[in-house]
């Protein structure tokens, strides 16, 4: 298989990338795992049980579950580990847990809702019911790690790493190979394949040419490519194309000057043909956004919420806002990182806005700096995209929109709507169901009216896949060439 | 003679060291001035304010930045680069790790320069002003001016997919069928310069007298050439050689990414990306040092070879 980069790391409590996911999934386990169709199922826990009010989970672990060093597993490992990777990167997959935000922020010893009831069974307590809950449990952040390695090998854990996974770490040449092979001790039974290297491919070419040379098994399509393969005879009958659940979009700071003017954002929405990018920005091979919930997350609403393509009402709105371009006016500026589809993007984005009069200057930066400012509220019109961590309407529009969450914790529009938010919180806290999901729907439709966040397109993964790979699953969560898919149900028809 | 040159050697290896020290300053001062968290970066888009700001203290990112060069500073005396901010591994072990990779690659680069490189401009000066010379030196220029992606694509696309005779990409363990298609690609901008080099240092030789009383004792062109034009004309050429080695760094991230070689050149690459300012100092320093001791090596064969330059260093 191939990686698009090197995983920056393979400890749980520090991975925050796709990558490093990819290989984390295979080496851990968590107590709950999601299947294709995103249902979440026993793993580490053989069941539990909810609290009918909805804020106590009580997991029954397995007796059989053995680490790579040969010690079985117990309740307390998990909260050793939960409590750990709380301190780690990706703080906020805990913080439901009741008592987690004063451990996160070094204000208590432990995470007080967390409770080994006995070597079996762990109690976990929510600060308040958050219907998402079991996602986050099955999250590679939430898996589970035997505290005396992470205590012998200190830092090394992250390259040396142990875990309960059905395939252990073989070899890691950095920026070259990172080979797994089968744990025989998984308590599921042996994998069906005796290894699996990663390739670390970082060009796209690369990867497609590794595969048509038949040196890759599995390898990802970036959008650039997809005609490419499907012209090609011999690569079309392997390409397999799945919904994930991401969407491409634009967004404004509401507090930059002259996008505090709902007029301005709304006329640069309308001004956008979503059709025409994905034409142009994903060479036709992708599907024009319906809203800012891609189609496939479980309760997103059938209906479509998005301003429509319209540039005279896009002019009209200018014009009553007072953006229209002319001399001494300032020109405008849109913020993105380095990429060839981003710049594809920003350059068709130019050249609509002023289709409209509006002078649009064009702004790009690497990864880090792009982060910062957007972070910072440097920057009052910006490109992003985003990929459910956990398929979930709350993982798109309470993380992304919420005014609790204004800043780095993903709210960067600094929206602050008192309506949305009580939408929101209305509908973390209730359980699955149409209700939950109207609620849902009623804050997306608000959020686009405002045009906070103006959605391009819904990702799309594409791969290229020996057809004599079998069960390689296609989560949506799974963005092609990483694949977020158990590999232990994997095997070869050769 | 021989305390006279190490005279010499002293005061130019005492040289490199304020240029290492005006490296590292200036790679410093760039990386503290440019936009941009390391922290920050590392925790994708979601980041909680809190670990943020534990994993600033947790690297020391939290101090001033002048602190943090001076405790750089002092670490590097005692041989310390730190460790990256990316996995916490020592930057010397993370740079160790990649330099093989990366000087295999160079050193091959080079070797192909050279076989090619130098004939091209032999046969190109032998027939000066012919059909032959006009497209040998045509093709130098093509090398110099091909972008190191679009031909690495190219040779991979025709000799590994198309042809199958060679690997696409990768390091395959050292194996050295993985090392042909970077090497020409590497080798190939230099090639040009090292052709056009040889062709021009040649020429050059070629006006003297001494050749005119070598034909006229009666030897065979191909003697004159090699064995009195070209000993002459080889000093530019290695002159050539020598700082080419360090033009051949410089390519090295582009090749290595195209050709997925665990080298120093990607690291860079991702070290940049990521902040991580410890790995990308350590990686430009030995980058600055490959191309210094480059500078130093080609001083050294001009004092070997030509007295001219000995006595003038001297005074």
């Amino acid at each position: 298989m191939a990686l698009s980069a090197d995983p920056p790391t393979l400890d749980p409590a520090l991975a925050t990338d796709l990558t490093s996911a990819a290989v984390v999934r295979q080496l851990f386990d968590t107590l709950v795992e999601l299947d294709e169709g995103l249902t979440p199922g026993p793993a580490l826990a053989r069941s539990w049980t909810v609290s009918p009010d909805r804020r106590v989970y009580t997991f029954l672990l397995r007796r059989d579950v053995r680490f790579h060093n040969g010690r079985l597993l117990e309740a307390a490992d998990v909260k050793y580990a939960w409590e750990r990777a709380a301190r780690g990167k990706r703080p906020w997959v805990f913080e439901k847990i009741a008592g987690a935000r004063e451990f996160i922020e070094g204000r208590a010893r432990e995470i007080a809702g967390l409770r080994v009831a006995d070597p079996a069974t762990l109690e976990v307590r929510l600060a308040a019911p958050f219907a998402p809950f079991l996602y986050l449990v099955a999250y590679d952040a939430a898996a589970v790690v035997p505290r005396e390695e992470v205590e012998r090998l200190g830092a090394d854990f992250a390259t040396n790493p142990v875990g309960t996974g059905a395939f252990r770490l073989a070899r890691w040449r950095r920026d070259d190979e990172l080979v797994l092979e089968r744990f025989p001790g998984h308590f599921r039974g042996p994998a069906l394949l005796d290894a699996v290297a990663f390739r670390i491919l970082p060009e796209d070419l690369t990867r497609l040419n590794e595969y048509r040379a038949g040196q890759l098994d599995v390898t990802g399509v970036p959008a650039s490519y997809c005609r490419v393969v499907e012209a090609d005879a011999r690569l079309r009958g392997d390409l397999v194309t799945w919904a994930t659940l991401g969407t491409q979009g634009l967004r404004f700071n509401v507090e930059s000057a002259p996008w505090t003017d709902v007029r301005a954002r709304q006329a640069v929405a309308h001004a956008i043909d979503a059709s025409l990018v994905v034409k142009t920005v994903q060479y036709g091979c992708g599907v024009p956004a319906r809203g800012i919930l891609p189609p496939a997350i479980p309760g997103a609403p059938a209906a479509a919420a998005r301003l429509p393509y319209d540039p005279e009402r896009a002019r009209r709105l200018l014009a009553e806002a007072g953006v229209t371009g002319g001399p001494g006016r300032p020109r405008l500026t849109y913020h993105y990182n380095t990429g060839t589809p981003n710049q594809r993007l920003a350059e068709l984005l130019q050249a609509q806005l002023r289709d409209v009069g509006i002078d649009l200057q064009l702004r790009r930066l690497d990864w880090a700096a792009y982060l910062t400012l957007v972070d910072e509220g440097r920057t009052g019109f910006y490109r992003q995209a985003w990929i459910a961590d956990y398929p979930d309407p709350e993982n798109f529009l309470t993380v992304l929109f919420h005014s609790r969450n204004v800043g780095a914790a993903g709210n960067t529009s600094r929206y602050r709507s008192p309506v949305v938010d009580r939408w929101l919180d209305e509908a973390d806290a209730m359980a699955p169901g149409p209700e939950r999901n109207r609620r849902y729907a009623e804050a997306e439709r608000r959020i686009v009216d405002d045009a906070v966040y103006i959605p391009l397109y819904h990702l799309t993964s594409r791969a290229l896949v020996r057809e004599d790979v079998e069960q390689l699953e296609r989560s949506p969560l799974s963005s092609a060439p990483e694949f977020l898919s158990p590999l232990r149900k994997v095997w070869l028809a050769r | 003679m021989t305390g006279e040159l190490g005279r010499i050697l002293a005061g130019r290896v005492g040289a490199l060291v304020p240029v290492l020290f005006g490296v590292t300053l200036l790679v410093w001062a760039m990386s503290a001035l440019a936009l941009g968290d390391p922290a920050r970066a590392s925790m994708g888009q979601r980041a909680d304010p809190a670990a943020v700001e534990r994993i600033r203290r947790e690297l020391e990112l939290d101090r001033p930045a002048p602190v943090r060069y001076v405790r750089w500073v002092g670490r590097l005396v005692r041989g310390d680069l730190g460790r990256s901010l990316r996995d916490r591994r020592p930057v010397t072990a993370v740079i160790a790790e990649r330099l093989p990779a990366t000087v295999r690659l160079a050193v091959a680069a080079t070797l192909v320069s050279i076989a090619v490189g130098v004939p091209v401009g032999v046969v190109a000066a032998a027939r000066r002003r012919s059909l032959l010379d006009h497209a040998l030196m045509a093709g130098a220029v093509l090398g110099i001016s091909t972008p190191v992606f679009w031909l690495g694509m190219m040779l991979s696309l025709v000799f590994a997919v198309w042809l199958g005779w060679l690997p696409v990409s990768g390091y395959g363990g050292g194996d050295w069928l993985h090392l042909i298609l970077p090497a020409l690609t590497l080798g190939a901008l230099h090639t040009g310069v090292v052709a056009r080099m040889t062709r021009a240092s040649l020429l050059e030789v070629a006006r003297q007298e001494f050749l005119q009383t070598a034909r006229a004792k009666g030897l065979s062109e191909f003697t004159v050439v090699m064995k009195h034009a070209f000993r002459n004309a080889a000093i530019p050429v290695v002159t050539v050689i020598g700082l080419g080695l360090g033009n051949l760094l410089v390519g090295a991230p582009l090749t290595e990414t195209v050709f997925a070689w665990p080298g120093l050149g990607r690291l860079l690459v991702v070290s940049v990306d990521q902040r991580d300012v410890p790995v990308a100092m350590g990686v430009v320093l030995v980058f600055a040092l490959v191309y210094v001791l480059g500078s130093l090596l080609v001083d050294l064969v001009y004092l070997a070879v030509d007295p001219r330059t000995r006595h003038a260093a001297a005074r």
